[in-house]
């Protein structure tokens, strides 16, 4: 796509040099007329005279970092008397004085390398297509048998516009890994730029480079509900795709996974309207995927060994198995339910003998903790846990190539948030260390970073778990883009980790911390003021940040989407269970299962459902009425579906 | 009290003028040198006229010329001189921004030929430079020889002005204006030509005497004199008056005042006040940093920093200290 036959064209100005404001081999000054397409961000390349022998002299490639105007005004009173003290006369002297339109550039490319010296001063012209990808470095992944470039935007200046592209090695590893984005919510437009890079990585992942999946963790709202969709564009974005070289349509392959509500049946996502709902399945996990990451609910504000270890003893000696609870009691501890009946087993067993506060080396003060938090999170996140202890999960092992897959946790509690998040990323790294996750590389998408890792604030296991992604993934292909409002809000070393750094629009206070000072005042000026759609681009090629424009993404904006697709109210209980049902078989007949289910309890209708949905069966009727059938007989007298906390209230420990 | 004020007030109470002046440091002022003569032909006694600033031509060319020389060895105790002229007419159009309309420059080489070696004399014709021969008369003495060699660059300087002048002249617009830094009278085709102006800032000639003098030199800021014809030196004749830019009570006689040089023509007469009038408004922009801004106007200003900035750079050195210039 780089336009290599560029005519050449006139200089648009020279380098100047004094003896306070001298060239060196990071910096130079240039003027240019005053009416000029220069600006802030522009590349600009710079040509030595060459020495009259036939050698071309050194050509410098810089960035525009700052901008000064001036006139041959020795001092500002002088205008004053000039235009007697009459500003209206000030404007009407018959001469223009002298003005001079001086800008600095910092150096990007230096040809010949070495010997490394001061920028000639040469005659300034502005960049072509090939003189950005020189400028940029990208000339060594964009040529050569395989080439890694990765579009990320249009480079604009005067008219002139030029692809710039990522190195997909330094973006998505091995070399350097990991994408940050950062600016003011709406103008920003951080969402779409990753929506957008996500796509043009999908389109231009190099073969070579194996396969790629992205899991995406929706946190707000129906943003990355419809990506499936095609949104409109512009002719402008057209023309942009085109030039980029990426094809401007929805992402082909995506998968929606979202918890249920409460009810257990009903999916608890935007994306419910008829013509969609079919196509989310439902995140569902049993007590043996929540006690593996129980870790997340103990460590959230404390360290606990003792109730690590009574978790550890939960998981290796009692789930799924017959055990004796010491006070005549035998258990098959499968679900929630059964969990809480174990429980109140063992402390009631306790209280009873009055003898001692100890249960096989655990203090009744440990297992009443861990019961308390255990059952908070069945509370809180109950459409995200099944008491049957049944899940349905993401597709670990079969990860498809260039397949978006999206969890919606927009409304889910920040508690399962953290769960979720701990375990899709925990399962793919495990994944990825066995090399049997179907794709050799997974970007994770994580919004609202400064929530899951912030500057401030206790270790919590989500915030360990994103610093170990951000300084290991590389390796395994575990790749994370995040987004947040305030970078300087997020821990340092995530964002410190991340190879490609990406700006939208800034808020001034935000460019007033100290992470923002190798800017210079008019890069930063030109951060306050972006306009949505453009963004400032730090990636390892590059010696400069350089300003970038990105067309809208292809797919359906989340706001546009909830209109075209409004979500489906809430069903009742018997509907929600048929459209389960018909998403598996479309065969099956609604009133056939709404009698089937009449007069059973909810909790084992859902059960029921689980089985279903996890055997897959050629006949779907009949199945469901076997295992309600089964279960029923064997299941009385039942739990109460649901166990409250304890204390609900107290975060306390004891 | 008034007993202690300083005398310097209490002749201002006896109705002086106030003044704050310090003549060159060369030995007191060289302006006035001779006096020449004038003849009037606006009124009978030179009258002051008051002047406001106003709009001029849509089109002006400004024209000025600069020098430079330098001695760059001796045969003997012979100098031989480099010298640099260049002059520049800039046209100001509707955008009030100066463009280079033509410009000329000479590189020269000054010595007495005779007096130089022959191999010295052969490299100084060799050199691609206009020679200027000085003659043996000023032989002898090297100060001598310099004086001659300042006044031959002077001349040339003149020549390439003129040259330049004539030309732009020549293909003026019809609307179009020629403002000349200095003497009109120098060049026929410029002093008989409508619309060509000369602006003189120092006045070294004297055209009147006695009260004649006290209303010209003592005319107030934004006024203009009765036209005269100056007599004497003038080798082209023209009509000419002087114009105060600037108030010069506080500041020396002399501050603000320029001397117009315009055909002689009854023309003149008539649009004297009119051309003083947008003259006066060249005050801005300020051709500050120049010392002379009170009379230099902007535009002339403007070519003389054009020049410059294209004469060669080894012959801008100032004089002062010969060791090398170290960090600021
Ligand atoms: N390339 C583009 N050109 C023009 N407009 C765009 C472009 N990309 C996105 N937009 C618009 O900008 C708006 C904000 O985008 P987006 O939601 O991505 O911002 P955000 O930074 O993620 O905001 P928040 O912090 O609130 O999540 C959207 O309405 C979108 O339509
Ligand atoms: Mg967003």
């Amino acid at each position: 796509m780089i336009d290599r036959a560029s005519p050449a064209s006139p200089p648009v100005g020279r380098v100047v040099a004094t003896e306070l404001k001298p060239a060196t081999p990071y910096q130079f000054h240039f003027w240019t007329a005053q009416e000029t397409t220069v600006g802030i961000g522009a590349i600009v390349r710079v040509e030595e005279q060459s020495k009259g022998n036939g050698e071309g002299g050194r050509v410098v490639y810089g960035v525009v970092t700052d901008a000064f105007a001036y006139s041959d005004l020795a001092t500002p009173l002088h205008d004053v008397i000039g235009a007697e003290g009459d500003p209206a006369r000030a404007a009407e002297a018959p001469t223009v004085r002298q003005e001079i339109r001086l800008w600095t550039a910092a150096v990007l490319r230096q040809i010949p390398e070495e010997p490394l010296q001061p920028v000639p001063l040469g005659r300034v012209l502005v960049a072509s297509d090939a003189d950005v990808a020189q400028a940029l470095r990208m000339d060594a992944y964009l040529t050569g048998a395989a080439p890694t470039g990765i579009p990320i935007g249009l480079y604009t200046s005067g008219g002139l516009e030029s692809p710039v592209y990522l190195d997909a090695d330094f973006l998505l590893g091995p070399e350097a890994a990991h994408l940050n984005i950062s600016g003011v919510s709406g103008l920003a437009t951080k969402t779409s730029a990753v929506e957008f890079l996500l796509a043009s990585i999908f389109q231009h992942f190099p073969v070579h480079k194996g396969k790629i999946a992205a899991v995406c963790f929706n946190v707000k709202g129906p943003d990355l509900c419809f990506l499936d969709q095609a949104g409109t564009l512009s002719d402008e974005d057209r023309r942009r795709y085109e030039r980029l070289g990426v094809a401007p349509r929805a992402f082909e392959r995506v998968r929606y996974y979202a918890p249920f509500k409460a009810d257990g049946v009903n999916l608890n996502t935007l994306r419910t309207h008829p013509d969609l709902a079919p196509t989310v399945e439902p995140l569902v996990w049993g007590l043996a995927e929540v006690l593996d990451y129980a870790e997340v609910l103990l460590n959230r504000d404390d360290i606990d060994a003792k109730a690590d270890a009574f978790i550890d003893f939960l998981s290796d000696r009692v789930l799924n198995r017959d055990f004796e609870d010491g006070f005549g009691g035998t258990h098959r501890v499968q679900s929630f339910a059964d969990l809480d009946r174990l429980f109140r087993a063992i402390i009631g067993g306790l209280e009873d003998a009055g003898r001692s506060d100890m249960w096989r080396t655990h203090h009744i003060a440990t297992i009443r903790k861990v019961r308390n938090r255990l059952s908070n999170i069945s509370t809180r996140c109950k459409g995200l846990v099944a008491d049957d202890g049944q899940s349905s999960d993401l597709p670990w092992g079969a990860f498809a190539d260039r397949t978006a897959y999206i969890v919606d946790l927009a409304n889910v509690d920040p508690l399962g948030q953290d769960l979720v998040f701990a375990r899709v990323v925990s399962k793919l790294r495990e994944h990825l260390e066995r090399r049997d996750l179907g794709v050799e590389a997974v970007v994770v998408f994580v919004d609202e970073l400064n929530k899951y890792a912030p500057a401030d604030g206790p270790d919590t296991y989500v915030k360990k778990m994103l610093l170990d992604i951000s300084e290991r993934g590389r390796y395994l292909g575990l790749v994370l883009f995040a987004a947040e409002q305030f970078r300087s809000q997020v821990h340092r070393r995530v964002v410190g980790n991340a190879g490609t750094q990406v700006f939208g629009r800034m808020d001034m206070d935000e460019l007033a911390t100290p992470g923002y000072q190798v800017l210079s005042p008019a890069t930063k000026i030109k951060l306050a003021t972006l306009p949505i759609g453009e963004l400032m681009i730090r990636h390892p090629h590059f010696t400069q940040p350089i300003f970038v424009r990105f067309p809208r993404p292809a797919a359906l904006r989340g706001r546009d989407g909830v209109e075209r697709f409004p979500p489906a109210a809430d069903l009742p209980f018997a509907e929600a269970v048929v459209r389960q049902l018909v998403r598996l078989d479309r065969g099956v007949r609604p009133n056939l299962v709404k009698d089937l289910i009449a007069d059973r309890d909810e909790v084992d209708v859902r059960r029921a459902l689980a089985a279903v949905r996890r055997a897959r069966p050629d006949d779907v009727t009949a199945y469901l009425r076997k295992a309600l059938g089964s279960r029923v007989a064997v299941d009385a007298p039942r739990a109460r579906p649901v166990v409250p906390p304890l204390n609900p209230i107290s975060e306390e420990p004891y | 009290m008034r007993g202690k004020a300083a005398w310097t007030e209490r002749i201002v109470d006896a109705g002086a003028v106030p003044a704050a002046f310090v003549p060159a440091a060369s030995g007191g002022r060289s302006d006035v040198e001779e006096i020449a003569g004038a003849e009037l032909v606006e009124e009978e006694r030179v009258a002051v006229h008051a002047v406001a600033p106003g709009g001029g031509p849509a089109t002006v060319s400004f024209l000025d010329g600069i020098q430079r020389w330098a001695v760059v060895g001796y045969d003997g105790v012979v100098p031989i001189v480099r010298g640099y002229v260049a002059a520049a007419a800039r046209r100001r159009g509707a955008d009030r921004r100066l463009r280079v309309a033509r410009e000329a420059a000479r590189e020269l080489a000054v010595a007495p030929l005779a007096l130089l070696r022959a191999g010295v004399r052969r490299a100084l014709e060799e050199s691609g430079a206009a020679v200027i021969d000085l003659g043996a008369e000023a032989a002898g003495q090297p100060g001598r020889l310099l004086v001659a060699a300042q006044q031959a660059v002077n001349a040339e300087r003149v020549r390439v002005e003129t040259e330049v002048a004539e030309a732009v002249a020549a293909r003026l617009g019809a609307e179009e204006w020629l403002v000349v830094d200095g003497l009109l009278s120098e060049s026929a085709k410029l002093a008989g030509h409508p619309r060509a102006l000369g602006v003189i800032k120092s006045h070294s000639a004297q055209y009147f005497e006695g009260a004649d003098l006290q209303t010209a030199l003592t005319c107030p800021g934004g006024t203009r004199t009765s036209v005269f014809r100056p007599r004497g030196r003038a080798r082209h004749e023209v009509y000419s008056w002087y114009l105060r830019l600037w108030p010069w009570e506080g500041n020396d006689l002399l501050f603000g005042l320029l001397r117009i040089e315009a055909r002689a023509h009854a023309g003149t007469v008539a649009t004297a006040t009119g051309v003083s009038s947008w003259l006066l408004a060249e005050r801005a922009p300020l051709a500050t940093p120049d010392a002379r801004f009170d009379r230099l106007l902007y535009p002339i200003h403007d070519v003389e920093t054009y020049l410059r900035s294209r004469a060669p750079r080894d012959l801008l050195l100032t004089a002062g200290s010969r060791l090398p210039k170290t960090g600021t």
